[in-house]
């Protein structure tokens, strides 16, 4: 009995010591070294490097070309944010008794499990402005007037490369949204539905505040995955044309490889962080504190 | 909800970490000396203070060497000729282990993060715009045979030392079609103006039948692909193959006046008169290649490398032609070409077996395997006691200007990349600009100026 307690702590022990130390080796050890960094001017290769305070981030906040960035990456935040109810009616609509759901749900989900790159490469070819599948589309049924320079024009490029990063990543929402939706037990429902509640009154009073952990990851998920974006404009457009579809996270990476300035890209990495923590906290007040309390009274 | 904000901030400190976790822990601090640079310093040290060893025999070296490469053609050749087993032949103890990397771009993002972990790998490729970022962790190639019957090795040599031994020797050409040329009533020009003349006269012929037409092929979208104007133009407008290192010595290269200026004012010139088609920033340089070689265009503009990318898109290239870009005002005035050494290997200070890495690179450049590959390749070489002779086509541009003058390119020094990094100042990238509405040229080089100055008071260089 000695000798089983004894395993039992030691196993204990062991469960939370090596999730830990991994944790702190490769989580938390870099995430400070990353901070530390972004106070110096190494630039990626070089054995020494200085101290320079708070230069890099001076320099950040002068940065046009940065803040340009980061205008863009708005489009992808917004025009992800104003999907998510359509994805959950999707949810809803797939999760229901639908004659070949399954067919529908593996081709919302298929575009998530091909590879990002090949995504873009893909797409590039469907908006080229020769031999492009979409112009010749809308030539095909006489829109030839809505033609326009899809990938080359500032005013357009960034709603492009959204609408592509939609097309890519919707499908998971979806799966997230059904996954949560499979998981309400079906009595409430059931019981609601002998109390009279209607499709909508369902979906409003019961399904959605069921399953607002997962609203709550998959608005997370849109700010990380708006913040990071990286793939798609990198493939599509190398950012271009000039700075109109680069993305914060691209325009890091440059500050880091092309221009090998690591201390600045730290930076920039720290300001990524810093931007989703604060863009959740404010989105989270905002749904949290007014929308739903007002649903609520 | 400070649980929550916590949790919050660990997952996002994973996703930083995956940034991080690829940096850091090389570096001891501003003081502290990697193995990577003893290594460097003890061999250079040694180099200068020690007689030069006596050759060891084949059987006494081994090992295993990494050997990273990013070129396609390179790898197909290695592939179809075994060089791994020829090299064991002289070489039985040793081994290699040839690593492909996606294209040069991913290579040096590759060579940058092992430089800092101090494992770059025994042998590796340079460009001559990174010749000056990894010279602390090459080793000195001079007592090479094959460095010193190499043509350009000693013109890229970096106080003294050859760092790396050029592949091959690059010549820039702009290949056109003939038949194209002749049906249009189209001369090859010889001076920039007919350059924009003769552009004009294609894009009029051919475009008022085909919307898609593109006189001058470019596949701005990739940025890279005007490089033959936005990187070589400068050094061609005032002959000057030190141009980028001459410009880190002023406060204001990008005056009135400068190569530079006048440089990118014709190439602003070019750009902004429709003669590249009707979307050149919505085209990659693959896109335009293929559109080249099925005659959707008259003109492209590449390295000599290209000429297998045209031929392997169409099966006629009966007329395909080449002549050099003419930069020149008048013909009164030279007719300059830019030269470079292009591909230099490169044996690094990283190596546990630099000698049989040297080794190596001797045997690269011997008679068992050079003279198979450069044949193989439309490159020239850069070797004299290999010389080859140019593919008929790359020979028409070298036929078409017997005076031309040869301007021997410099990719920029410590002091022009420093000053590079600062500004992020990107000649592609301004040269894809050059293509959007509304774009000020004057005004960006006005702030370059500006930029520039600050920047060489920054980093204090005189």
């Amino acid at each position: 009995m000695k000798s089983l307690e004894k395993q039992k702590r030691i196993f204990i022990f062991l469960s939370l010591v090596i999730p830990m130390a991994l944790l702190v080796g490769f989580v938390v050890f870099p995430a400070f070294d990353l901070f530390r960094m972004s106070f110096t001017d190494w630039d990626g290769y070089s054995a020494t490097w200085n101290f320079i305070r708070l230069d890099n981030y001076i320099s950040m906040f002068h940065n046009e070309n940065l803040w340009q960035s980061l205008k863009n990456n708005a489009v992808y935040f917004f025009g992800h944010l104003l999907f998510i109810p359509i994805e959950l009616m999707f949810a809803v609509l797939l999760t229901s008794k639908l004659r070949a759901a399954k067919f529908y749900k593996t081709m919302v989900f298929m575009p998530y499990i091909i590879n990002g790159v090949a995504i873009s490469y893909a797409f590039s070819y469907f908006f080229s402005p020769i031999n492009g599948a979409f112009d010749a589309i809308l030539s095909a049924v006489h829109l030839e007037a809505l033609i326009h320079n899809w990938l080359s024009d500032p005013k357009l490029v960034n709603f492009v490369l959204t609408a592509v990063s939609l097309w890519r990543f919707s499908g998971y929402h979806v799966i997230l949204f059904m996954a949560a939706l499979q998981s309400l037990p079906q009595d409430v429902q059931e019981a609601a539905q002998v109390d009279g509640a209607d499709s909508w009154q369902l979906f409003k009073y019961i399904q959605i505040p069921s399953i607002m952990l997962m609203v709550d990851f998959v608005l997370f998920d849109n700010i990380r995955g708006a913040l990071q974006v990286f793939d798609i404009p990198y493939v599509m457009t190398s950012g271009g044309p000039g700075y109109a579809s680069s993305t914060f996270t691209l325009y890091t990476i440059d500050t880091a490889f092309k221009y090998s300035n690591f201390g600045l890209a730290s930076t920039m990495a720290v300001a990524i962080m810093v931007m989703i923590v604060v863009i959740y906290v404010v989105q989270d007040k905002i749904i949290h504190g007014l929308v739903l309390r007002r649903d609520k009274e | 909800m400070k649980k929550r904000i916590a949790a919050l901030g660990l997952s996002v400190m994973m996703a930083a970490g995956t940034i991080a976790g690829c940096s850091s822990g090389a570096q001891e601090g501003s003081n502290g000396t990697t193995a990577g640079q003893e290594a460097a310093a003890g061999s250079q040290d040694g180099g200068g203070q020690e007689a030069p060893a006596a050759p060891a025999a084949s059987e006494d070296l081994e090992g295993t060497l990494v050997f990273a490469i990013w070129d396609n053609n390179l790898m197909d050749y290695i592939d179809a000729n075994d060089m791994v087993g020829k090299f064991q032949e002289v070489y039985p103890n040793a081994d290699i282990e040839v690593e492909k990397i996606k294209d040069d771009s991913e290579y040096w993002n590759a060579m940058k993060m092992r430089t800092s972990a101090n494992q770059l790998p025994d042998v590796m490729f340079n460009k001559p715009f990174t010749l000056s970022r990894f010279k602390d962790y090459l080793l000195d190639l001079s007592d090479l045979e094959a460095a010193k019957n190499n043509e350009l090795a000693s013109g890229y040599a970096m106080d003294g030392k050859i760092l790396g031994i050029p592949m091959t020797a690059g010549y820039e050409y702009v290949f056109y079609w003939k038949d194209m040329f002749k049906e249009a009533g189209v001369e090859v020009p010889d001076t920039w103006e007919e350059l924009k003349a003769a552009a004009q006269t294609l894009q009029d012929y051919y475009g008022k039948d085909n919307p898609d037409f593109m006189a001058i092929a470019l596949g701005a979208k990739d940025e890279w692909p005007d490089y033959p104007y936005m990187e070589f133009m400068p050094a061609l407008e005032g002959g000057n193959g030190q141009n980028w290192n001459d410009m880190a010595k002023t406060d204001a290269p990008f005056a009135e006046g400068t190569d530079i200026r006048k440089a990118y004012n014709k190439v602003n010139d070019l750009f902004t008169m429709d003669v590249f088609g009707k979307d050149p920033l919505g085209m990659g340089n693959d896109q335009v290649t293929t559109l080249f070689a099925q005659k959707q265009a008259a003109i492209l503009a590449l390295g000599d490398w290209g000429l297998q990318n045209i031929q392997n898109g169409t099966d006629d290239y009966s007329e395909l032609g080449t002549f050099y870009l003419p930069v020149r005002d008048s013909e009164s005035d030279p007719f300059r070409v830019i030269v470079q050494g292009d591909s230099f290997m490169g044996v690094t200070t990283h190596s546990e077996n630099p000698e049989l890495a040297k080794a190596f690179v001797e045997w690269f450049y011997s008679e068992a395997w050079y003279p198979g590959y450069i044949n193989y390749v439309s490159s020239a070489s850069s070797m004299s006691n290999f010389p080859k002779e140019k593919d008929p086509i790359l020979a028409e541009a070298d036929a078409l200007q017997p005076d031309m003058e040869l301007v021997m390119y410099d990719g920029g020094g410590d002091d022009f990349q420093a000053i590079q990094n600062d500004i992020a100042f990107d000649y592609k990238k301004l040269g894809s600009q050059m293509f959007t509405d509304g774009f000020d040229l004057s005004a960006e080089l006005d702030s370059l100026n500006t930029k520039w100055a600050e920047a060489r008071t920054k980093l204090g260089i005189q």
